[in-house]
């Protein structure tokens, strides 16, 4: 950023506030656009981004020094600031830049991973655009975090395993029958768990669905917010061939699945594959059931031991995409310091340039006689010194920038400022000269050549 | 020229065998693409090669030991690109390509020294009958693969290790035996429309001694074979263990057709 304005990224997560406050914070996607002008519209604040999610409430701005962010918050959420204070985080320059990108790819997420964060980055952002409070400076960050993400995504498994219990149930179900269309669900007992797993069976396609319960009131119940059929629990055994899935948890003492009606359902099955998810304690499947060619038992301890696996993998995934995060916030920084340097190294050019120019309008009456392809050459020549005469410079100054070597980059300014000052200089005295310039062409050439040599001072040359 | 054609899909083969290692291990996007296409270029340079040896002998079928086993290995590497364009899985190639490529290697070394001389090879129905008959190989091969792979996620799922890095492209158990069921489906058409060209020549040309030869026996031996499998199949729905067992039996009744041509007074490739 320029030295008048600071990257400032502030904000709360799961991980400083309690949910209490979160709640409070939270601005709803419609009131959104809203804040945003309202935070625009603020003394200071030059481009504006407010990301709000239930896990976070984060604002970007592009801001002068002064402005103050929090206040903001105060008082378009009417919070008292002792509350907030000690709850707010605030990232600076280069630091806002790697939060911002840990957020959009998901490594500073509850779940690490999780697919969500990064539209939710992608919905503040056109919520922000649409208000004009992103410009320049905020859309080549908030580019730079979605071109991260991506690759995070890409080069990491970071999101490629389930992590919930009801989403290892789905993953293995999928992986038993691939498709889930037309397949039939079996809900025997009751339990917020099983509903869950059963919900996200159907929301990925499942056909249908069966519910036993022993209160068969309750089963009734279920079977309506499912759209399913409730089934008497004394016809358990004769209806349960029907189901591809099986997923219990009743709180009988024993097994209520054993192997000898595992063959049985086999047999009437044509040996078409069954999984049995079983969650309840004690256990509802006998885990002899696994056994069977054709019958898969998962129990709560199977489905969570497979959800700790996963968990692992991602954590190991994480320290991957941490170092791609830092790879690109420190590709970032230099393009950054690259591109502060471009108006400098256009300025320079067209200074450059100018000389040329003026030398060659200084010289106009003796190249008169040369013909139009000499005129030709000579232009090519003096361009091809001009452009080898500044190679060596304009590329010292990309490599400072690129290196952070601020007081190089000043240095190589400076010396060429006075170029450019003497260009103008040499404007001004050939337009003055115009008619004598064959008396004094030769004395002023040999002055800003020395000038934009560096051998002489700027003042010399003005 | 159709050997360096040969030589370029062997190549090709070998490339697409080495990169369906890491493509099906370990699921790595960018080689499944590699594998898919270095494997759709062997088919490519392996179909001229096949078509330019055949009109360079001026004739189309299949006529000596290396021009059947390039068509086999054509047959195997247009079943793997239909079932990956399908199913949309590359699991199979881990072992059909390195197949295609060993089938593929000795005619791509030099040209055949065994060649079938006789001057039936001009008719059309004897062209049926080979195609048929090779297209029923590939076809049983594929359910074996099919039933392989079965077992082996199966297995995995039952492990209680479903997240294993290896393997994570197995596609799921409904989708393998469907495959193994269509392809030993294909395998069984292909074996009867192989079965009853080869009789008609036989009857047409040698009359009933043909049916004495052990290849001929073998043939239909392995056709019983077939529809007992079909049978099972339908009846019990035969998966895993089971079918893994019954498909490696016709499997191995194939190897003996196969090799059966060396004791064939019919099927013998004499030298020339």
């Amino acid at each position: 950023m320029s030295a008048s304005t600071q990257l400032v990224l502030l904000g709360v997560n799961h991980k400083t506030a309690p949910i209490e406050l979160r709640e409070q914070l939270a601005i709803p996607a419609h009131r959104l656009a809203e804040a945003t002008s309202q935070l625009l519209a603020r003394p200071g604040i030059r481009e504006a981004m407010i990301l709000s999610t239930c896990n976070r409430v984060e604002i970007l701005t592009t801001q002068d020094t002064a402005a103050d962010t929090v206040d903001f918050l105060n008082q378009y959420l009417a919070i008292d600031p002792q509350l907030l204070r000690p709850h707010v985080y605030e990232y600076r320059e280069q630091e806002a830049v790697r939060h911002l990108f840990r957020v959009a790819s998901s490594l500073d997420s509850m779940v690490v991973g999780e697919p969500q964060i990064l539209g939710q980055v992608k919905e503040s952002y056109t919520v922000a655009r649409s208000v004009g409070a992103v410009h320049s400076q905020l859309e080549k960050l908030l580019q730079c975090a979605f071109a991260t993400a991506k690759k995070v995504r890409t080069e990491t498994q970071i999101g490629s395993s389930s992590v919930s219990i009801a989403s290892v149930a789905v993953d293995l179900a999928q992986k038993i029958f691939g498709s889930l269309e037309g397949k039939t669900v079996f809900l025997v007992g009751a339990g917020k768990m099983s509903e869950l797993a059963a919900r996200h069976l159907m929301q990925q396609g499942a056909g249908s669905i069966l519910v036993a319960n022993r209160t068969h009131d309750r089963a009734l119940r279920i079977a309506e917010s499912f759209h399913g059929k409730a089934i008497l629990f004394e016809d358990l055994y004769s209806v349960a061939d029907q189901a591809d899935i099986i997923i219990t948890s009743t709180g009988a003492p024993h097994a209520i699945f054993r192997p000898e009606h595992g063959q049985r359902f086999l047999q009437r099955r044509r040996n078409r594959p069954m999984f049995f998810i079983d969650i309840a304690v004690p256990r509802d499947v006998d885990p002899r059931m696994n056994e069977l060619e054709g019958i898969f038992v998962y129990d709560i301890d199977d489905l969570q031991s497979v959800t700790a696996s996963h968990m692992a993998e991602r954590s190991r995934e994480a320290e991957h995409a941490e170092s791609i995060v830092t790879a690109e916030v420190e590709r970032f920084q230099q393009r950054l310091q690259t591109l502060d340097v471009v108006p400098a190294i256009v300025g320079i050019q067209q200074s450059a340039e100018e000389i040329r120019q003026a030398e060659l309008l200084r010289a106009h009456s003796r190249l008169q006689t040369l013909t139009p392809a000499q005129l030709a050459a000579v232009e090519a020549v003096t361009r091809g010194m001009m452009n080898k005469f500044l190679h060596m410079p304009l590329q010292a100054l990309k490599t400072a920038a690129r290196e952070g070597d601020a007081a190089k980059v000043e240095a190589i300014c400076a010396v060429f400022e006075g170029g450019a000052c003497a260009a103008h200089s040499v404007e001004a005295e050939a337009a003055a000269v115009k008619g004598t310039e064959a008396e004094k062409a030769g004395e002023s050439r040999s002055d800003h050549e020395q000038v934009v040599a560096g051998r002489i001072e700027p003042e010399a040359g003005a | 020229m159709f050997l360096l054609w040969l030589r370029v899909a062997a190549a090709l083969y070998g490339l697409a065998s080495l990169a369906a290692l890491p493509a099906v291990l370990y699921g790595r996007k960018r080689w499944v693409k590699i594998c898919v296409g270095a494997a759709i270029g062997g088919a490519f340079f392996h179909f001229v090669s096949l078509a330019e040896m055949l009109n360079a002998s001026h004739h189309w079928i299949p006529a000596g030991m290396h021009e059947v086993q390039s068509l086999l290995a054509l047959l195997i590497v247009l079943a793997f690109l239909l079932i990956a364009l399908r199913y949309r899985t590359v699991s199979f190639g881990m072992f059909a390509l390195p197949l295609a490529l060993v089938l593929v290697l000795v005619p791509a070394i030099g040209p055949d020294k065994y060649t079938f001389t006789s001057p039936l090879i001009r008719n059309g129905w004897v062209m049926l009958h080979v195609a048929a008959v090779l297209a029923a190989y590939a076809g049983l091969i594929f359910s074996m693969l099919a039933s392989l792979l079965y077992l082996l996620q199966e297995r995995r799922i039952k492990s209680k290790r479903p997240a294993s890095r290896l393997l994570p492209w197995l596609p799921p158990l409904e989708t393998m035996d469907q495959i193994a069921h269509r392809t030993l489906l294909i395998g069984f058409h292909a074996m009867t429309i192989g079965l009853l060209s080869g009789c008609l020549i036989a009857q047409a040309s040698m009359g009933s001694a043909y049916f004495h030869d052990p290849k001929v026996i073998l043939s239909f031996g392995m056709w019983l074979l077939f529809v007992v499998l079909l049978i099972i199949r339908r009846s019990q729905g035969l998966r895993g263990r089971r079918a893994v067992y019954l498909s490696t039996l016709v499997f191995l009744v194939m190897i003996s057709v196969w090799a059966a041509n060396q004791f064939s007074s019919f099927h013998r490739f004499t030298t020339p």
